[in-house]
């Protein structure tokens, strides 16, 4: 019985992607405080080239345990989830904290704020202008995501192909509008505690649609490539899942970070 | 002018029909074929050449990564004098 239940599982080849993973953030940390203190970012960048490399690297060679040497049997994709969903509940708990923060500082705000939330002297965003938009755009990214799920399930190519597109589109938009209010905005991440926090957690959450998006259109070449099957594509709902928590977590923004009186 | 205005658009809806043709072919099988034979070659170098030449690329980066990031931070620890 044991024999037969490891032999469901499977141990991966030696790899050099740890180390390089590794050496990656070494030079990209090191280089950060290099660049803070003698303005030179080539420490640092070379950081950001290896850790491109190290990804592309490893992400391929998954894909070639699993989809091509059909190492990804029921057990190891439970294995895989349960990872997928530890990592996205540390994703929350990293999220919370920048939540805490702002709500530590304008949930009782100090005589130096003016003893009101939002600060004195800080013209907020309206809530119902771009915001709104962002949160529709999202929750419709939302929608083409379920469909294309359903599609890949049904074995419908084309349409899995045209859902995962829009969803792709729809995440671009998104960014694009978050730029262009980053831009427009009255305030700036120097403005006291509530641009720091605001400029925090909005540009966190920007950076984990971005990743969400790259997620999707690596399943979107996967898709193409014929890499899914109707009751095996785990890479798609492991970045449809990552994507509905950035979801939440906008929609958790958008009820308190964006509020124009006191919350 | 009209006649070249259809010309272009007879142009145009050739050229759209047969990108529209041109299908991505299933290469899922070839690609089994080959990280399913028994060569003993790990599985970061097992697609071939173009493997071996980015592993080491990468490789190199990172001897030579860490080599500059000591190189930067001895540096920065001596910090020089200005005059």
């Amino acid at each position: 019985m044991a024999h037969q239940a490891h032999a469901m599982l499977y141990s991966v080849d030696p790899s050099p992607s740890p180390l390089t993973g590794a050496v990656a953030a070494l030079l990209m940390t090191s280089g950060l405080a290099i660049s803070m203190h003698f303005h030179t970012t080539t420490l640092m960048s070379l950081g950001l080239v290896l850790l491109l490399l190290t990804m592309y690297q490893s992400s391929r060679d998954i894909i070639r345990e699993g989809t091509f040497q059909g190492h990804h049997t029921p057990p190891v994709q439970k294995g895989l989830r349960y990872g997928m969903i530890l990592f996205i509940t540390s994703e929350v708990f990293f999220f919370l904290g920048f939540f805490s923060a702002f709500y530590h500082s304008s949930l009782a705000p100090t005589p130096e704020l003016g003893g009101c939330s939002p600060p004195t002297g800080i013209t907020t965003l309206n809530p119902f202008e771009v915001p709104l938009l962002n949160t529709a755009v999202l929750l419709a990214s939302g929608v083409t995501v379920t469909s294309a799920h359903h599609s890949i399930m049904e074995g419908q190519r084309k349409q899995a192909i045209q859902s995962l597109t829009l969803t792709i589109l729809l995440g671009f938009y998104f960014t694009a509008l978050q730029a262009m209010e980053y831009y427009e905005a009255p305030f700036t991440i120097a403005d006291g505690v509530y641009g720091s926090t605001f400029f925090v957690a909005t540009g966190f959450h920007g950076l984990h649609v971005i990743i969400g998006s790259t997620f999707f259109a690596i399943c979107l070449l996967r898709q193409a490539q014929y890499h899914f099957t109707s009751d095996h594509h785990f890479g798609f709902e492991a970045a449809a899942s990552y994507s509905h928590s950035c979801l939440m977590s906008y929609d958790s923004s958008f009820t308190s970070l964006f509020t124009d009186e006191a919350s | 002018v009209y006649q070249n205005v259809v010309a272009v658009q007879q142009m145009a809806r050739r050229s759209i029909c047969s990108s529209a043709r041109r299908q991505v072919e299933n290469k899922v099988p070839q690609k089994q074929k080959v990280f399913q034979e028994d060569n003993g070659m790990p599985v970061h170098l097992k697609g071939g050449s173009s493997d071996a030449l980015l592993y080491r690329a990468t490789m190199a980066l990172t001897v030579l990564g860490v080599g500059f990031t000591l190189y930067e931070l001895v540096k920065a620890s001596f910090p020089q004098k200005k005059d």
